[in-house]
């Protein structure tokens, strides 16, 4: 299994990034001035303040308890591909071919391809990729942008496969595209370590694999696309010490283990462990289920009466608490009188309407829209196996992307955004 | 006069007493009283433990809370108890509820709340009515129907949905069957009690609930007696199917929210509230007032274990051994009997 750390990334993070196409000097410079690179600095300086010591003891024990620093030390942190420096703005727009909604793709100019054929234009590059999940609002805009991507280029043929959340079918997928003698696997998988021998199969067979924000355990694989949870919670952690500096919190969190629940949690609880005023009132693991997060926070609604945040790692797990706080009349019911305040991940459209209302926080997007940068990753490696171009670097970091706040706001040097200057959310438009 | 059923000759008089003692309420049933037993004594130990534990327990916005918190499964579980009772079993409620909310659900941009809830109920109604045909009057085994059911009913609901999800938000009247009340009380527990009534009056009161004990019981017997166990069998799965849309437009309310992928599960816990109601999955037995008590008992102990931080892995595990601690007692004295 691939077990990197995340201070030997940050050490290492130059010969892990290719950094071909601009001057090293200048991507630096460059990168110095983006989110991106100030979110990374943020988290060194709180995940070494946390590493010290923490002196909040409630958050102290959650963060021992339920092992944090193992998963946070292997999460990969660093710089991105190609010296890219990703604002807000960039992007394309263009309509999800699956999902059939308007969607602003905020990675397109990452690792670019131009339009047109690819490699040898004589030739049809068959590329397929398998995710779960043709039933869930983040998952379609996944396949939308790597469907786009795709067509792109008439010399590719993309064939996109539900596995439905089953690993097993998810490997047969994958053992048919190798008897086939695909060029190129994109997948997003749900777990990582059934996926680890089947993406091995692939590469032994000379086809070149991509993972998206998942990973597998393959130490193979060719690159892996990876996902930002670790600002997502930093930043999560920041909002609430530039609004509160003390609190009770009750927690939403995803299933236990998963990557999304460690490094979100345990960032946020690195960001806030050594501010004393904060309590740690209920800890749940909703697992990505809105009813649940309703549930348990309706019961922790009657269990407490002086909840004054509540964090969640994902959207559906905020918008299930909005609504049990709302449903039990109780939306100004923290100390003092002052509102409950939401913390939220994910960047849906539901989710930033509720910000807009004043309802949420802060969100810290999460966006799916990174299937393009799968399908040119794969491309470069076929082409990089035909010796056509160079091959991207294995780790491909998706750019740090800043919270969404009601109002702008510059908390410790990120500046916020507002929803309306968020053209990326995903997911349908909530009328009312 | 004899009737031949299976391998057995019997006299008529023989087959109306068996036929008579099936249709009997099961109250009656003297078997069974160690479980109601238990079950009782199950939920006011609960309720005394949990005030005993945590002081504002039996408050009226706790109490409003849990009682909102069983509002769908407990309809869906008297859906589902009629079905088990007649000997059947329905495990496409979930996909039922979920392809109902849908289908209403596309009718939001009419504006229009009768068609918005009317298609969502004829939906369900219509979709546990096929589910009726196909076991009653073709035979098809009702796990086979409906499990197939459950998957064809989950795809139609990405299909129409193209996965994405619905907001109900400009119907004003279908957020209020969630979120509404009337004289204080949330609907979706007006509902869940008048449903209550109207399921305990069918099953302990009519001739149509000693015809479903009846099916249950001995279909065959229930058959030569005259009933229509063909009408019966269909008739309950149009009624499970019709909770089951129910129940999921009330949460679909709540959330303000039609998630496709949404109810996952669902059928399993209905089903474990159905058992620990007292229904036997070999049918004929089984009661409404016993499947309201089971909805509480499991709303209770996950408001308890909720308040008390308990992780939803452990819940898990204590919510399966309340209902072994409930189940066991009858199912032994069913076997010391034997």
């Amino acid at each position: 299994m691939l077990k990197l750390s995340r201070r030997h990334l940050l050490k290492t993070a130059a010969t892990l990034t290719v950094l071909a196409a601009a001057p090293l000097a200048i991507a630096r410079a460059a990168a110095e001035e983006s989110v991106h690179s100030v979110i990374n600095a943020l988290i060194k300086k709180y995940s070494d303040e946390a590493r010290a010591g923490m002196s909040n003891g409630d958050v102290s024990a959650l963060f021992e308890k339920d092992g944090f620093r193992d998963y946070l030390d292997a999460y990969p942190v660093g710089d991105l591909a190609g010296g890219f420096v990703w604002k807000p703005g960039m992007g394309a727009s263009f309509v999800g071919p699956y999902s059939k909604l308007q969607i602003k793709s905020p990675f397109t100019d990452y690792l670019p391809l131009t339009e047109g054929p690819v490699l040898d234009h004589s030739k049809k590059y068959r590329i397929g990729l398998v995710f779960h999940g043709f039933n869930h609002p983040w998952l379609i805009s996944l396949a939308d942008t790597a469907a786009w991507e795709a067509a792109r280029h008439p010399n590719i043929e993309l064939e996109v496969i539900d596995a439905e959340f089953d690993d097993n079918k998810m490997g047969q997928v994958i053992d048919t595209w190798i008897a086939k003698q695909y060029d190129g696997i994109v997948l997003w998988p749900n777990r990582e370590a059934p996926m680890g021998p089947p993406v091995d199969r692939a590469i032994a067979a000379g086809i070149p694999v991509v993972s998206l924000d998942r990973r597998t355990s393959s130490e193979q694989i060719s690159s892996e696309v990876l996902g930002n949870f670790y600002a997502n919670g930093l930043q999560q952690g920041l909002y609430l010490k530039h609004a509160a500096p003390e609190g009770n919190i009750i927690f939403n969190r995803k299933d236990l283990g998963s990557t999304a629940d460690s490094i979100r949690t345990g960032a946020f609880l690195e960001a806030i462990g050594n501010t004393p005023g904060y309590k740690v009132l209920a800890n749940y693991h909703t697992n990505s289920q809105r009813t649940l997060a309703f549930k348990s926070t309706a019961d922790a609604m009657q269990a407490f009466h002086d909840i004054s945040v509540s964090f969640n790692t994902g959207g559906e797990e905020a918008m299930g608490a909005l609504d049990a706080i709302r449903e039990a009349n109780r939306l100004n019911s923290a100390p003092g009188g002052k509102k409950i305040m939401i913390l939220a991940n994910d960047d849906a459209r539901e989710v930033l309407k509720e910000i807009r209302s004043g309802n949420i926080e802060m969100v810290s997007p999460y966006t799916p829209l990174i299937g393009d940068i799968g399908i040119r990753a794969v491309v470069m490696h076929i082409g990089a196996k035909a010796g056509l171009n160079e091959a991207p670097p294995k780790l491909i970091m998706t750019p740090n992307l800043p919270m969404i706040t009601k109002e702008k706001m510059n908390i410790e040097g990120i500046e916020t955004l507002t929803p309306d200057e968020w053209p990326y959310a995903y997911g349908p438009e909530v009328a009312g | 006069m004899t009737e031949k059923v299976g391998e057995h000759v019997m006299t008529m008089s023989t087959l109306e007493t068996q036929v008579a003692s099936q249709a009997r309420p099961p109250d009656a049933w003297r078997h069974l009283s160690v479980s109601e037993t238990s079950r009782v004594a199950v939920l006011i130990a609960l309720l005394i433990a949990g005030q005993a534990i945590t002081p504002s327990f039996l408050s009226l916005a706790n109490i409003h809370v849990i009682l909102l918190a069983v509002a769908a499964i407990g309809i869906m579980a008297y859906g589902m108890t009629l079905v088990v009772i007649t000997g059947e079993i329905d495990l496409s409620i979930a996909g039922i509820a979920i392809l109902s909310c849908i289908a209403g659900g596309l009718m939001i941009p009419t504006g229009s709340a009768a068609l918005v809830i009317g298609t969502t109920l004829l939906t369900g109604l219509a979709i546990g009515l096929i589910n009726g045909i196909l076991v009653a009057a073709l035979g098809i085994p009702s796990l086979i129907t409906t499990l197939g059911m459950l998957g064809i009913s989950r795809a139609l609901a990405n299909i129409f949905s193209g996965g994405q999800a619905l907001y109900p938000e400009p119907i004003a009247a279908y957020l209020w069957l969630g979120r509404g009340d009337l004289v204080g009380i949330p609907l979706p527990v007006v509902l869940l009690v008048v449903l209550g009534a109207a399921a305990i009056a069918l099953t302990k009161y009519s001739i149509f609930g000693r015809a479903l004990y009846a099916t249950g019981g001995n279909v065959k017997a229930a058959a030569l007696s005259g009933i229509n166990v063909v009408g019966v069998r269909a008739v309950v799965f149009a009624i499970s199917g019709a909770c089951a849309a129910l129940a999921g437009m009330l949460e679909s309310a709540r959330l303000s929210y039609i998630n496709p992928a949404g109810f996952e599960g669902m059928e399993l816990s209905v089903l474990a509230v159905t058992v620990l109601g007292g229904a036997s999955l070999s049918g004929g037995s089984g009661s409404i007032t016993g499947t309201v008590v089971a909805a509480l008992i499991i709303g209770i102990v996950n408001n308890l274990l909720n308040q008390l931080g308990v992780s939803i892995y452990l819940q898990q595990v204590v919510t399966a051994a309340v209902i072994l601690a409930v189940v066991m007692p009858g199912m032994w004295q069913r076997g010391i009997a034997k």
